[in-house]
């Protein structure tokens, strides 16, 4: 799959980049919101999953969701990957159309069966 | 690979120990070696001396997240292999309801470990058959690790075990958050299961107790006279009609038995006839 990470996080990006390249997946890197939606405007790349993490600058996780259900400018399903692990933020998110929610720490084990959840769905 | 100094060792394994439980002892110091320089690649450093005073500092919590992402390895899951799940659900349970109209169903989670098979069932059927079906239900679970059982009983899971196989959804539904990383199974589950110490060979198996026996997993590691003699007590404690479950890739195959081997969309089971 063909997955967009969006992640304020450089480290977290090449865990997670290194993870997916062990399952067979390639990645794509976005540092917020913004950037996330000009990487899906981008027609050449074909987005499957994105990866989303809730606090970052400029447009945060809440408000990338937010923006995508009031422009729809994505349909590929969105997973929250986040140290938010609180119900109220899992609820929030889920509301918001996330269809998965992995908290960090996470393993590479749970990213690919979080994945295999999304992939039954897709 | 740089050399790693015993200092940073030490460093790392009281800080994974101190997180996650897991120990690493001197003489296994090797096996951090990876996880280390993992760490400096992702991290974005040239030296383990830089990780290791990083971490000396103030740590955000994605720096530890990472650091725990890397350092640990679980193999029990909710919902292990998926279909069990369905095929007892949509097939065996629908089936036994009718041959046994009334009464409690007893099931048998044979090696229980630290209780997210016993659970993962009672969340399948309460999720996807009638409640009054869910109200019959009583699960026994036993293992061997009387360390596992008292986890199994308390009923508790870190973020890791819970996002182990199980949906978010779920998550939601049947667990309360009780401390930063931990989670509580409810009540209303953890009221229909009761754990106890049973070593499946030398054990005394009730006998016609049992609609259902779950034991996964378990065979793989015993030689074919035990298999025989723990699969013989087993069709012993099934009621008439009653399944068993085996694990993905386990099979009867070579080993005399009197299950009859039946074969769902997704999986076989084994009935005693």
């Amino acid at each position: 799959m063909n997955i967009l990470v969006v992640d304020d996080s450089r480290a977290i990006y090449a865990m997670v980049s290194q993870m997916l390249e062990t399952g067979g997946h390639k990645s794509v890197w976005a540092e917020d919101g913004l950037k996330a939606i000009e990487v899906l405007k981008n027609p050449a790349l074909k987005i499957d999953v994105i990866l989303l993490d809730w606090n970052m600058p400029n447009m945060n996780g809440p408000e990338f969701l937010e923006a995508n259900l009031k422009d729809k400018f994505t349909l590929a399903p969105i997973v929250m990957m986040t140290t938010e692990n609180s119900p109220e933020y899992i609820k929030k998110a889920l509301s918001l159309n996330a269809a998965e929610y992995i908290m960090k720490p996470f393993t590479s084990d749970i990213l690919f069966n979080k994945l295999s959840l999304i992939e039954m769905m897709i | 690979m740089s050399i790693i100094k015993d200092e940073v060792y030490k460093f790392f394994a009281q800080y994974i120990y101190q997180n996650t439980g897991m120990v690493y002892a001197p003489n296994e110091y090797y096996r951090l070696d990876s996880r280390i320089n993992d760490l400096v690649k992702f991290l974005n450093v040239k030296t383990v001396d830089e990780v290791y005073q990083m971490y000396r500092g103030a740590i955000s919590p994605d720096m530890r997240a990472i650091l725990i992402n890397i350092s640990t390895n679980n193999e029990t899951y909710f919902f292990r292999d998926g279909k069990p799940f369905t095929i007892l659900c949509k097939n065996v349970l629908t089936e036994l309801v009718t041959l046994y109209p009334t009464g409690s169903l007893n099931i048998w989670s044979a090696a229980s470990s630290t209780g997210q098979e016993a659970y993962s069932i009672l969340m399948s059927i309460k999720n996807s058959l009638p409640e009054d079906v869910f109200q019959r239900i009583f699960i026994s679970g036993s293992d061997i690790s009387t360390q596992a059982l008292k986890k199994a009983t308390d009923g508790v899971y870190t973020g890791l075990e819970v996002q182990r196989g199980l949906p978010i959804q779920l998550l939601m539904k049947f667990f309360n958050q009780t401390g930063p990383e931990l989670w509580k199974i409810d009540q209303s589950l953890t009221s229909k299961v009761k754990f106890y110490e049973f070593n499946l060979l030398t054990g005394h198996y009730p006998k016609d107790q049992y609609h259902i026996v779950f034991c996964r997993n378990v065979l793989i590691y015993q030689d074919n006279d035990n298999k025989k003699n723990i699969l013989d007590k087993i069709y012993d404690s099934l009621k008439p009609g009653g399944y068993m479950f085996l694990g993905t890739g386990e099979s009867l195959i070579g080993i005399q038995s009197k299950f009859e081997r039946i074969s769902f969309d997704g999986g076989a089971v084994y009935k005693k006839v």
